[in-house]
């Protein structure tokens, strides 16, 4: 596919962080179908801080679960993953995750790097306790089953489950928000440093996704947790996530600090997007949804792939794919072109009082 | 509890239908035994009366042609109720009891054997192609499952008797153990009857275990790519475990009432297969009974054959819950 092949500028310039616990470098998943090459992740790089909590925002079908999948090397089949992911423990090693052995990568996930899927009602089997499910995942990391079941009891009672109760039910046995935080108790189990967490919070209702969120904040300081969280949620993940970084296309198109995407977005998706966000404090009329749909994995269009639908879109777009630059500050940095025009060309539909709050806290 | 007793009420209602159909059946059908036993026997004694060849028509059969049809079924009832299934009439004297007593343990016998092995290829091979998912053994495991399913029991006997019993002589023609062999727990009877269920058996087994692959095929793709099992290989748990413990439990556990229910099935078609192979079994005695209009038989081995399918598939009610936990919660408070 030719029209990927311009596409390679994006990662040479990544925000860079003071000690990063996870790298990843030119990341990439394609998948060989009848009708071509699906290339579902593409050239995505960036650092993720030591305690942070990174927020990965973008639609539907925009390469967010790829990119969760890639921390972890657990690109689905027959999906090929390339690129670099350099794990760093905090002890001055740096382990290349890709290239690992089979053995190795089976006790560097869940151990070192954990995750929480989507669709937690999907993730228990359905004819095994939910204590077993702890036990024998001990078990495969040679654990002390004793121990490991004393932290799991803990973990639960820490995310305001009965411990005993939930260990000894079936997963069916449990409400949705129950499994969901016994699916991201299991996950940190085997205290792992880092939790990537795809939509955890995508089938439940909206008191129990906040809910959700005070508790991972409560458990990401208690056990001193990298959280990468990934939605399609802005609003929702903005009150928990330091720094934010945008998806479009298979691609990233905008990183920096929380408060600097919500109030000052400089890429035209990303203000787009978040004039596209449902506020109550917003009549519905305001809403602006983007014209246009979002581009098929097999043919991206060349130069900058959201040139179609962007208002500020010109023949260097269409030629050229932006690289990431920085913007009003180092760490807020976007891949555009007219990133300075943005804020005129499209103004936010309402003030966002409701983030400054937040991150005034 | 209270799901239990219902479904065994069910069970029971089911089987006192059937002994009512059979027994309008027996003294509404026109020359049914009753009437020809009556001609019968007059043409040998002209000399009784018709009161007297009734009474004893009826002794023979269990059945008073004379009395009103309401009590004579009462009659019949209790009868049955007492374990009472009358007596033949081509085997005089012997009951109808006594002839289920030592067929039934040879169907049985049959059944065993045939299930173990349909499970045990069905299971086995289904996982296997669902594990090679489009695979060439996939492929063409399924496209011989779906011929042999389509295949008829009994036409694969037919077959299997022509080549392997007739034309090669490798197996036993007919039978169930051989000839001057006297039945007991001798190394040479339970040989013999062994090499004898071979034939019947493999009808059965070639043309149901597809039918089982296929089933076992479409559960662990299904199963396979259901979220839990790669959330449990990512936990990196061994192969081995997520193989049994998460594809293979959750894929066989549907298959439980399909099984159980074949065994129902199992015993329907021994009619058939029995005849063909000769076997004397339940399913002999009864096409025989057809055969010779022999009505307390045919009654009997019916009710029986009834009776065994409507306890298979109440095991398999009453054992779902003891095996998948999520059914467990259903049958306490009526989930269907």
């Amino acid at each position: 596919m030719s029209t990927h092949e311009t596409t390679q500028t994006n990662s040479t310039n990544v925000p860079e962080v003071t000690d990063p616990i996870l790298e990843i470098r030119d990341a990439e998943v394609y998948f060989e179908m009848d009708r071509g090459v699906s290339r579902v992740l593409d050239n995505v790089s960036v650092d993720i801080e030591r305690g942070e909590v990174l927020g990965i925002v973008g639609e539907s079908g925009s390469g967010k679960s790829m990119l969760a999948s890639a921390l972890l090397d657990a690109v689905v089949d027959p999906g090929v993953l390339s690129g670099q992911v350099t794990y760093r423990p905090g002890d001055g090693s740096a382990i290349d995750v890709l290239g690992l052995e089979k053995e190795e990568l089976r006790q560097l996930r869940w151990e070192d790097i954990s995750m929480v899927f989507q669709g937690a009602m999907s993730s228990f089997n359905p004819t095994m306790k939910v204590g077993g499910h702890f036990e024998e995942t001990l078990e495969a990391h040679d654990y002390d089953i004793d121990e490991g079941m004393e932290r799991a009891r803990e973990l639960l009672a820490d995310l305001y489950l009965e411990p005993e109760r939930v260990l000894d039910s079936f997963p069916h046995e449990l409400s949705g928000g129950m499994q969901q935080r016994a699916l991201i108790a299991l996950s940190v189990v085997l205290e792992p440093n880092v939790l990537v967490m795809d939509e955890p919070t995508a089938a439940l209702d909206l008191l129990m996704q906040r809910s959700i969120l005070t508790l991972l904040e409560d458990l990401k300081e208690k056990y001193d947790l990298t959280l990468v969280f990934i939605t399609h949620d802005l609003p929702l993940i903005a009150e928990l996530a330091d720094r934010l970084a945008v998806m479009y296309a298979f691609e990233l198109v905008e990183i920096g600090t929380s408060d600097e995407i919500l109030n000052d977005a400089a890429h035209p998706y990303t203000r787009s997007l978040l004039n596209a966000t449902p506020n109550l404090d917003a009549p519905l009329s305001e809403m602006q949804a983007i014209e246009g749909a979002a581009p098929d994995p097999v043919n991206v269009p060349t130069g900058c792939s959201y040139h179609p639908r962007c208002p500020l879109s010109d023949e260097e777009c269409v030629a050229e794919d932006p690289a990431f630059r920085p913007t009003f500050t180092e760490s807020h940095q976007v891949a555009c072109f007219h990133w300075q025009d943005s804020a005129e060309v499209i103004p936010f539909n309402i003030d966002r009082p409701e983030a400054h709050e937040v991150d005034d806290e | 509890m209270n799901w239990f007793i219902k479904r065994i009420g069910q069970g029971v209602f089911t089987i006192f239908t059937v002994a009512s159909l059979t027994f309008v059946l027996i003294r509404v059908m026109p020359g049914g035994p009753a009437q020809q036993m009556v001609a019968d026997m007059r043409q040998r004694q002209p000399s009784l009366s018709t009161e007297q060849l009734n009474v004893m028509a009826a002794q023979r059969i269990g059945v008073d042609l004379n009395r009103p049809i309401h009590e004579a079924y009462i009659d019949y009832m209790l009868n049955l109720a007492g374990g009472s299934l009358g007596q033949s009439i081509q085997y005089h004297p012997e009951t109808v009891a006594d002839i289920i007593a030592r067929s039934l343990p040879w169907t049985a016998f049959v059944m065993s054997i045939s299930l173990l092995f349909v499970f045990i290829l069905g299971i086995g091979l289904g996982a296997i192609m669902a594990y090679k998912e489009g695979s060439k053994f996939d492929v063409g495991s399924s496209i011989i499952a779906i011929f042999l399913s389509s295949v008829p029991y009994y036409v694969a006997g037919v077959v299997l008797i022509y080549v392997l019993a007739l034309e090669l002589s490798l197996f036993p023609l007919n039978g169930r153990y051989p000839k001057g062999v006297d039945p007991g727990f001798t190394l040479e009877f339970i040989g013999g009857a062994l090499y004898h269920v071979i034939l019947p058996a493999a009808s059965f087994v070639i043309t149901t275990w597809g039918g089982f692959a296929l089933g076992m095929r479409g559960n662990s793709v299904q199963v396979l790519g259901q979220d839990y099992i790669r959330v449990a290989k990512l936990r990196g748990l061994a192969d081995r475990r997520i193989a049994l413990r998460y594809v293979g439990r959750n894929a066989i556990l549907p298959m439980w009432t399909s099984f159980l229910i074949q065994v129902g099935f199992m015993f329907g078609a021994s009619i058939i297969l029995e005849e063909i192979f000769s076997y004397r079994g339940i399913g002999y005695y009864m096409f025989d009974s057809i055969d010779n209009r022999d009505y307390p038989l045919m009654m009997g081995t019916f009710l029986v054959i009834t009776v065994c399918v409507v306890i298979a598939v109440l095991v398999a009610d009453m054992t779902y819950g003891k095996l998948d936990p999520r059914v467990e919660a259903g049958g306490k408070d009526e989930s269907y």
